[in-house]
């Protein structure tokens, strides 16, 4: 049953690459130094002093996010266009790639770590205006910014994990600390139009942070038809999609959804697949999908529905390749979602145990995510949660 | 009256329907070039100079020499083709081999897309100097691009500093 004959379908990508045919040092040097030490200097020599000026912003938007970074130090002009106006317009020009992940660890819950799955490369950022004396979790993003809340449900703040922008939201009007769902959307196609964030507790209660007014605000009350109390799926993180953010919850099982723009109210019942455990929404361009843990006898496999909109209905789209899911057999298996917008993190974790893997929806592929380790350090850090974001270099909190 | 009006071409032959209609585009070295209305149209440059009436004439473009002029038109006519296709794959695959090209060429390829406005080749260009100077150190890109370090010892360190997990 578990060893479906899909396993030809899989594309499976290991982090390392198998050595190409060996060949004397000598011969390799020969097909590798002469290029690039030759475009450079051609590069060096001619009409590209004539660059113009007008053309950099589109070029720069256009490097990957690090160099960007390291590119700032060429003069002020390139130092200065994490604020500028034109350059971000730019940038929200360039088709999306894949998401960053901002991921907590638990040695050091208030220090993150980012992966970046383009260069397959862990970051450790420095956020000092993050608050120290209390665990704070990454619960949503929007446009490149990642919105926390503190453990004990009491203080937001948004920032941006590229360049340390960062805000304190103003108190809740709440006086009772439940557990909240978040969710996060853009009023705009950029957090320059301003962003809002709602979040939702399992007695109904909601309410909405707008970033252009500051403030949060009541706009009412949930309809009768949204069954109460709301027993939201805490592990599942919310998708948003265009302006519309959709929570998992049970009793009925199924989705609550909620119209950032118009205010609207919605529940969808739709069962859960059988044996199914540590599930979590996603999403891919407009499409909702469930990721979770299917677990016969003692086989636990990686699956992944799509929702069907039409019949309400969840159909399973894709599983993990069987020789990964070997390693867990017999073993008891948790998984955490760490992101879940087009490129999914999960972490598997059992007693001796712990994977990161990322799977890309669009292409069906599965990865394995290397180790997290800090630079200048050997042992590998555990992450415990996270959220995927956009990177932004422009994003301001 | 009713003369001027006609050379004028109206904004409903320039859709699909005449896909029969010509214009002739003069490169820098007095070469001509006879495309489809459509493809030259995927210039906002000649879509603006059609609109403000030179459609009938041979258009001048003084700045772009032939062989680079064959190669834009190369790049409009695919993408025409592609922009009733709509296969991603595709024309991801072609736009990868098109702009497998030497520095010197892109240099005179972005400049052409930039002077006659092709959105298309000109982001494409763009992704493909990101991708040539990316590996490049900051020293690097000032003798490249004859940029003046203007910034202090001071600055780059902050620089580093604020974004060190960028330098990790």
């Amino acid at each position: 049953m578990m060893g479906g004959g899909k396993s030809s379908e899989f594309k499976m990508v290991e982090n390392y690459k198998p050595p190409p045919t060996k060949k004397p040092r000598r011969e390799r040097n020969r097909g590798k130094l002469p290029e690039t030490a030759g475009s450079t200097e051609v590069m060096e020599q001619h009409i590209w002093k004539e660059f113009p000026e007008d053309l950099f912003e589109a070029v720069i938007a256009r490097l990957p996010i690090a160099t960007f970074f390291r590119f700032r130090s060429v003069c002020r002009k390139w130092n200065s266009l994490l604020t500028s106006h034109s350059f971000s317009q730019h940038c929200a020009e360039v088709p999306q790639g894949h998401p960053w992940f901002y991921t907590i660890t638990h040695e050091n819950v208030n220090s993150g770590a980012m992966y970046d799955p383009c260069t397959n490369k862990w970051h450790h950022p420095s956020i000092p205006s993050l608050p120290t004396e209390v665990i704070i979790l990454p619960v949503a993003s929007a446009g490149g910014l990642v919105c926390f809340l503190d453990i004990g449900h009491r203080n937001f703040y948004v920032c941006n994990p590229l360049t340390q922008s960062f805000k304190e939201l103003p108190a809740r009007s709440v006086r009772v600390w439940s557990r909240v769902a978040v969710g996060m959307t853009l009023n705009g196609n950029s957090t320059s139009e301003g962003y809002k964030i709602l979040w939702v507790g399992c007695d109904g209660e909601y309410e909405v942070y707008d970033s252009v007014e500051n403030t949060w605000t009541r706009p009412g009350s949930m309809p009768s038809n949204i069954k109460l109390p709301l027993a939201l799926n805490f592990r599942s993180q919310a998708v948003s999609i265009d302006g519309t953010l959709y929570f998992m919850r049970a009793d009925p099982e199924g989705i609550v959804s909620y119209d950032m723009i118009n205010g609207v109210w919605k529940q969808f019942s739709i069962p859960s697949p059988l044996h199914l455990t540590d599930h979590t929404l996603a999403e891919c361009r407009g499409r909702i999908l469930l990721v979770g843990l299917l677990t016969k006898n003692a086989a636990t496999c990686v699956c992944i529905w799509e929702l069907q909109k039409m019949t309400l209905l969840w159909k399973e789209v894709d599983r993990m390749p069987n020789i990964w899911c070997l390693e867990f057999y017999g073993k008891h298996v948790r998984m955490n979602c760490l992101g879940n917008k087009g490129l999914l993190m999960l972490s598997l974790r059992s007693r001796q145990m712990n994977r990161l893997v990322t799977y890309d929806v669009a292409s069906r592929e599965w990865r394995k995510v290397p180790g997290c380790v800090l630079p200048r350090g050997r042992r590998r850090q555990w992450i415990a949660c996270g959220t995927a974001f956009h990177p932004s270099p422009t994003a301001l909190a | 009256m009713a003369s001027s009006s006609s050379s004028l071409p109206s904004p409903s032959s320039s859709s699909s329907s005449s896909s029969s209609k010509k214009l002739v585009l003069r490169s820098s070295d007095e070469k001509h070039f006879e495309v489809d209305e459509a493809v030259a149209l995927q210039s906002e440059m000649i879509k603006q100079m059609v609109e403000d009436g030179f459609g009938g004439d041979v258009i001048p473009l003084l700045n772009v020499s032939s062989n680079i002029l064959s190669k834009v038109i190369d790049y409009c006519k695919k993408h025409v083709d592609f922009d009733s296709k709509k296969k991603m794959d595709d024309r991801r695959r072609w736009d990868a081999e098109y702009i497998d090209v030497g520095v010197d060429e892109l240099y005179h390829l972005i400049m052409a897309a930039n002077y006659r406005n092709i959105k298309g080749l000109l982001d494409l260009t763009c992704q493909k100097v990101a991708d040539t100077i990316k590996g490049k150190k900051p020293k690097q890109i000032r003798i490249i691009f004859n940029i003046k370090n203007d910034v202090t010892p001071e600055g780059e360190q902050k620089i580093r500093k604020e974004h060190s997990w960028a330098f990790e």
